[in-house]
């Protein structure tokens, strides 16, 4: 019976190293959560960020959400842990886990996906304090402080830029008429009918200032996430002469960078498209020269700076650009992400010292001081509070205000303020 | 005990041993991989593999839907057919589980969710019957085709109204218990189907040998169908679980459905395609997944070193039973 005592010891085998490789895991499992409860100095304020599903590498959201915090780390000394949730099925059990074990004084969430989560766990958990980036539960709670940026005030500056560079390209090509500005928008959802007030408002205010007349030109594709749609509404605009498309559609809006990027290429004329959350500068450099900013980054700041300087407070926290959380990518910016975009190898031969440079120079080329100025004029009344945009609370109210500012009337889309 | 047994004892344990030294492999796999991407391999392997089953009850509450979508694979593939349209049916088990919800409420979401399943997997039996086209094909075009309709419907017809990029929710949600419960019950109903009914027998002959099942007494066409359609009832219920014990709704972009049928692929075949061996392998599975979460936040490892780990222990684990398919699909 050779077979059967083989077999036997075979057997015998794998069980012995399957007991001692338990036993070595399990001491191993005791040492790595071990570390974590004593290393800690007391007082030190413990952060974890819970990204959205997709988490780093987005070069939008998340990586800014892991900008902020990462600033948070050097400058106030706080321990910062990432997660990212494998699914959307896993958010509720992971936050309820990770909020009972009361390891963290803040967990950071970024992105609307929470929403639902955190309104099952947050009023189990009394005492752990939750920051939501970008979002709103619609629910006050004292544990739970909801960041939301004031998307009008970066795109009316947004706006002026565009109109300015618009006209340069217009001039550029020896063109006469009316300038003609444009944007890719996603879904008709509240934080989209801020950025079109912002925008058409930015518009008139240039119209205004310099007296020349701009077209204002503005779709909803109705989704976020298809280049191929952006494409197609992004081909349309140019073929009507637009010459500078602002992207607010995530996703949809790559594939609007993609018909402007051909639209030069391949002969069709010249135009400019620009960006908006992140500085997506880097996708290409010489026709993207300008980006929006949605600062996740300062709202996680922020959020962090709360815990540790014991200013916590809940409820919603608007982000204006007075407060650094809207307005445009400045160049160390536009820096950061193409040096994220280099490791990614999304930089096609370009190194991030290049990108920055040609940037420098379209900027230069495209927007010229007087534009400068009045962009700035606008920036100085939205930063010093002598204007203050509303909230529209309704689509009918947000549609009023924007045919009021196609007429011309720049005060309709004002709460307080107004321009002379 | 075990070594106490007689030579048929010894046989019967066989595939368990087999298992078992499948995951010294994997974990040795993983093991390697972590030391090779510059974590420490010690603290990577013992969290991915303990830490998942720190909270039983988050634990099982992934493992069972996942349980049913391995079943859903497991029943055609006793019959040498390929369910890879589990996924697709268990879109609509969701979908008609969210639906049936806003209407009627408990039970009857979980009764009806597996007929819209069973619906799917009737239709690729029938394409593969009638048309002859083959069933790997279609699922999986067919799969794509209800990601988007699922995803479509939940934004224009049972959208929330206040969070809108999801579903409306159930009207309740099943305890880990319950669901591990339901979860027992299906087990043991499909292992009584395959081992103690005609049918049962009719889809092991038909999986062993095809030219046979004429001469038991039935036709290739109706064993085809039948165990096409139990997959699809197996495959629409493990959506309907995964919505009643895991995510309560369905999110536009799918990320609360997505994977679940593949992921039963794997668990099928690292629970040797037996009944009784889909939930032990899922709750590996789900265990592999939350440890995995762990790597990220305790040692600030890319989530993406937990996914390749997992792959590779998945792929040790599931590749006893996966070579000897193979080999008798090849060599006949």
């Amino acid at each position: 019976m050779g077979w059967k005592a083989i077999s036997r010891s075979l057997a015998a085998l794998i069980i012995a190293a399957l007991v001692v490789l338990g036993a070595i895991a399990f001491i191993a499992y005791r040492q790595v959560q071990a570390p974590t409860e004593t290393v800690t100095a007391p007082g030190k304020v413990r952060v974890a960020v819970l990204f959205d599903v997709g988490g780093r590498g987005d070069l939008s959201f998340n990586d800014m959400a892991a900008l902020g915090a990462e600033k948070a780390k050097r400058d106030l000394g706080v321990e910062v842990e990432y997660n990212t949730p494998k699914s959307l099925a896993h958010m509720v059990p992971l936050l309820e886990e990770l909020s009972r074990g009361g390891k963290y004084d803040l967990l950071i969430l970024v992105g609307f996906l929470w929403v639902d989560a955190l309104n099952k766990t947050a009023d189990k958990f009394p005492k752990q304090k939750y920051a939501l980036i970008d979002a709103s539960t619609g629910v006050r709670r004292d544990n739970v402080a909801e960041f939301v940026f004031k998307e009008q005030e970066g795109a009316a500056v947004v706006g002026v830029l565009a109109a300015g560079m618009a006209r340069e390209v217009q001039r550029e090509l020896g063109e006469s008429g009316p300038i003609k500005v444009g944007a890719v928008a996603g879904m008709s959802i509240p934080p989209l009918w801020r950025f079109h007030i912002g925008y058409l408002f930015g518009v008139k205010y240039f119209e205004k200032k310099t007296g020349e007349r701009v077209e204002f030109y503005w779709t909803y594709t109705g989704k976020f996430d298809d280049p191929a749609l952006g494409y197609s509404a992004a081909w349309t605009f140019l073929g009507q002469g637009v010459k500078v498309l602002y992207g607010l559609a995530g996703l949809t809006h790559v594939g609007m960078f993609n018909a402007v990027i051909d639209w030069n290429e391949r002969g069709g004329g010249r135009a400019l498209a620009i960006g908006q959350d992140a500085s997506q500068e880097w996708f290409n450099p010489k026709y993207i020269p300008l980006s929006g900013s949605k600062r996740v980054d300062v709202a996680a700041y922020k959020a962090i700076e709360m815990v540790v300087k014991g200013a916590w407070r809940g409820g919603l926290v608007v982000l204006g650009y007075a407060e650094g959380g809207v307005g445009v990518w400045d160049l160390e910016g536009v820096k950061y992400f193409a040096q994220i975009a280099y490791e990614t190898g999304q930089l096609k031969g370009l190194t991030p010292d290049d990108i920055v440079r040609i940037v420098k120079d379209a900027r230069g080329k495209y927007v010229k001081s007087d534009v400068e100025a009045i962009a700035k004029e606008l920036e100085g009344l939205i930063v010093t509070g002598k204007i203050v945009f509303k909230e529209p609370a309704s689509e009918e109210e947000y549609l009023s205000i924007i045919r009021e500012l196609e007429k011309g009337n720049l005060n309709a889309a004002l709460a307080k303020g107004s321009i002379g | 005990m075990m070594l106490a047994m007689g030579e048929s004892g010894l046989r019967k344990v066989y595939p368990v041993l087999e298992s078992l030294a499948a995951l010294i492999a994997g974990i040795i796999g993983g093991f390697i991989v972590s030391a090779v991407l510059g974590y420490d391999p010690f603290a990577s392997i013992s969290l991915i593999l303990l830490s998942g089953f720190g909270n039983i009850e988050y634990l099982l509450s992934i493992s069972v839907p996942l349980t049913l979508s391995a079943l859903a694979f497991i029943v055609p593939l006793r019959a040498g057919l390929f369910n890879i349209g589990v996924e697709g049916q268990a879109y609509v088990g969701a979908l008609a589980a969210v639906y049936v919800s806003s209407l009627t409420g408990f039970p009857l979401p979980i009764i009806l969710a597996p007929l819209a399943g069973a619906l799917i997997g009737f239709l690729i039996g029938v394409l593969r019957v009638y048309r002859g086209v083959n069933e790997v094909v279609s699922s999986i075009m067919l799969n794509w085709t209800l990601f988007y309709t699922v995803s479509f419907t939940i934004s224009r017809y049972l959208r929330d109204p206040v969070i809108v990029h999801q579903s409306v929710r159930v009207d309740r949600m099943l305890s880990a218990l319950e669901a591990l419960l339901i979860a027992l019950a299906i087990t043991i109903a499909v292992h009584t189907i395959l081992y103690r009914t005609t049918l049962g027998y009719y889809i092991r002959v038909m999986g062993s040998s095809p030219e046979a099942l004429k001469y038991s007494g039935s036709s290739e066409s109706r064993v085809t169908l039948t165990a096409m359609s139990l997959g699809g009832v197996l495959g629409g219920l493990a959506g309907a679980l995964q919505v009643y014990t895991v995510s309560g709704f369905i999110d536009v972009t799918m990320s609360a459905v997505f994977g679940i049928g593949f992921m039963g692929i794997a668990a099928g075949l690292i629970g040797r395609a037996t009944a009784v061996g889909a939930l032990p392998a899922s709750i590996l599975i789900s265990a592999l997944i939350i440890g995995g979460h762990k790597l990220e936040l305790v040692l600030g490892a890319p989530p993406e070193l937990a996914d390749v780990m997992i792959g590779v222990m998945m792929l040790a684990l599931s590749a006893p039973y996966a070579l000897r398919l193979l080999s008798s699909k090849v060599l006949g």
